[in-house]
């Protein structure tokens, strides 16, 4: 079914992962997309892609996911990736209170470089490391609703909460999507009005690559 | 409490017992063997291989004494026999030559050791971050506190301290992991300022400062070389709207270190290191063309998976590294770095948000 499915599509919706380096960006996307986790990853060098084709309510919408390196030098290249992006995952580390103080940063960062009716999503990841737990989920909770944006807690080891973070992130952008007033286009209308960066084609890119191979 | 963090994730200390191949990483896949070539050596390659050796003792001298003499004397020769790989038994000390970075030791004495000892960088914290990301499977980084990982730190360390503009950057560690595979942490350390800081070629700092300036240079220019060299393949990219930052941005960064098989990379880090940075770009033209044919049939999607995932035999140093010499860039590069500047003058003239905008504009066109 996977095989075939993929193939076609009704939507396809550009997303951006960001957030400090080290945060687990990269473990997110390789559990969503291919349902692997690294426990030896490099870190991530510029920008890497990887997509995914599922059900958001009831339509077949293709994820076309980029993952960029988190530190901050690297912005001169990733900021590129923003632009045409339709949803933005900005994720923190539950252990590590610098990466959600950094989060007011990032949002400037969206601010200055996406478009501007991009949707955001707050992740606390590696809820799985419970003793080193340093951001309550109430303070976040309360950041997200003060910055609107939505909120979750995910732990990309445990495979706990990921589907759900980009099933809800997906529902949201279609739902905004899908209030638009129809262009000419027929296919995937937002997307090719956002313009520039979303290209259709078909992927078999996430197939029987082992995790942690030497690429 | 940050610093006891490093790396949860490790499972323990204890590495399991994985077979590793020739140069240390864990094997992750048992039926391609890219060394295997090498595993069976018959009698006459092996006398080969050590003829090949002498004549290289032979032209380094004793601990490299002869070698700017014959350098000087022959260098037609040295180019050649550097182009056909440098024996590994010999590769630390002949890249510490090339590289220029042995004078520099000799130049410094004690600079190395009061950088790691005395100073503190504002970088630690971020360097710690990346040390058990870097090469986490080779043998020599993936024990955590051991050896290797303890010296990768005090390479970045001391460099972050020495010029503290670049500071600590994302990459520098898989290009400073590699060196540690051949040489001491203080010789390490001086390739790398000799690199950097340009002893022989010009210098390479701007892959890692503010705004990655010579990254972006170098996009530009592999782009227009793509453009020129392959038109057909230059044309598919842009309709395809794939744009080189998508996939190599790390050759650049990482000189190659961070992702391509050990044994390609180390051939092209002699000729690098001898040659300078034109042959990143000839390498990188050389896949595009090995795989043209390929290319220019993929979509979007499959474009950019093939452009991380060349097959293996496109990776084979002996078929990639002559069609790469057989590239000439020397002087397009010499008139794209010219186009680029005249283009970014202007950029940096206006405010530094316009120049921001424009750079964003150029990745994505």
């Amino acid at each position: 079914m996977a095989r075939r499915a993929e193939e076609e599509y009704d939507y396809l919706f550009k997303v951006v992962l960001i957030g400090d380096s080290g945060v687990g960006k990269s473990n997110l996307l390789s559990r969503f997309t291919r349902n692997e986790f690294c426990l030896e990853s490099k870190s991530t060098i510029g920008v890497e892609f990887a997509t995914r084709t599922l059900q958001v309510e009831g339509r077949t919408v293709k994820a076309q996911i980029w993952d960029t390196a988190g530190q901050e030098r690297y912005r001169a290249i990733t900021s590129a990736y923003y632009r045409g992006a339709l949803g933005a995952l900005l994720v923190y580390d539950v252990t590590k209170p610098t990466t959600f103080d950094n989060v007011s940063r990032w949002l400037k960062e969206l601010r200055d470089h996406a478009d501007s009716n991009i949707v955001i999503m707050l992740i606390g990841n590696k809820t799985d490391l419970k003793h080193l737990r340093a951001v309550a989920t109430e303070d976040a909770q309360s950041y997200a609703e003060k910055e609107g944006l939505s909120f979750i807690e995910t732990s990309a080891l445990e495979a706990t909460n990921v589907e759900k973070a980009f099933q809800t992130i997906l529902s949201e952008i279609y739902r905004i999507i899908s209030k638009k007033p129809l262009s000419s286009e027929d296919a995937a209308p937002a997307n090719i009005k956002e313009g520039k960066t979303i290209v259709v084609g078909e992927s078999e890119a996430n197939t029987k690559k082992a995790c942690c191979s030497s690429s | 409490m940050e610093k006891k963090r490093i790396d949860d994730y490790e499972v323990g200390p204890l590495p399991s017992p994985r077979p590793l191949d020739r140069f240390g990483f864990v094997k992750q896949d048992v039926n391609s063997s890219p060394e295997g070539i090498n595993r069976g050596k018959s009698k006459d390659e092996l006398e080969r291989e050590e003829r090949k050796v002498r004549k290289w003792r032979k032209m380094i001298g004793v601990g490299g004494s002869d070698w700017k003499h014959y350098v000087r004397r022959k260098p037609h020769v040295v180019k050649r026999r550097i182009r056909k790989g440098i024996p590994d038994c010999l590769r630390g000390l002949v890249w510490q030559l090339i590289s220029g970075s042995r004078d520099l030791l000799l130049m410094n004495p004690g600079v190395y050791e009061q950088l790691v000892i005395y100073e503190t960088s504002a970088s630690e914290l971020d360097i710690i971050r990346d040390i058990s990301r870097t090469f986490p499977s080779h043998v020599f980084f993936k024990q955590r506190h051991g050896p290797g990982q303890r010296s990768l730190y005090n390479v970045l360390k001391a460099y972050s301290v020495y010029d503290r503009d670049v500071g600590y950057v994302q990459g520098m560690g898989f290009v400073t992991g590699l060196l540690l595979l051949y040489m001491s942490e203080e010789d390490a350390f001086w390739l790398l300022v000799a690199l950097l800081k340009g002893a022989v070629h010009s210098p390479m700092e701007g892959l890692y400062m503010e705004g990655l300036p010579l990254v972006q240079q170098y996009l530009f220019q592999f782009d227009q070389l793509v453009k020129g060299h392959l038109p057909k393949l230059g044309e598919h990219f842009s309709d395809e709207m794939i744009n080189p930052s998508m996939y190599a941005s790390q050759w650049f960064i990482t000189v190659f270190a961070y992702s391509f098989p050990f044994h390609l990379a180390l051939r092209i880090w002699d000729v690098f290191l001898f040659e300078g940075v034109k042959i990143v770009f000839k390498v990188g033209l050389a896949l595009l063309k090995y795989c043209h044919d390929e290319l220019v049939k993929l979509p979007f999607e499959k474009l950019i998976h093939a452009l991380r995932n060349f097959p293996e035999h496109a990776m084979d140093p002996d078929t990639l590294l002559p069609m790469a010499y057989s590239i000439k860039v020397a002087k397009r590069l010499e008139e794209l770095k010219e186009e680029y500047e005249k283009r970014n003058g202007k950029a940096l003239k206006s405010a530094d948000s316009t120049a921001k905008q424009n750079h964003s504009e150029g990745v994505s066109s």
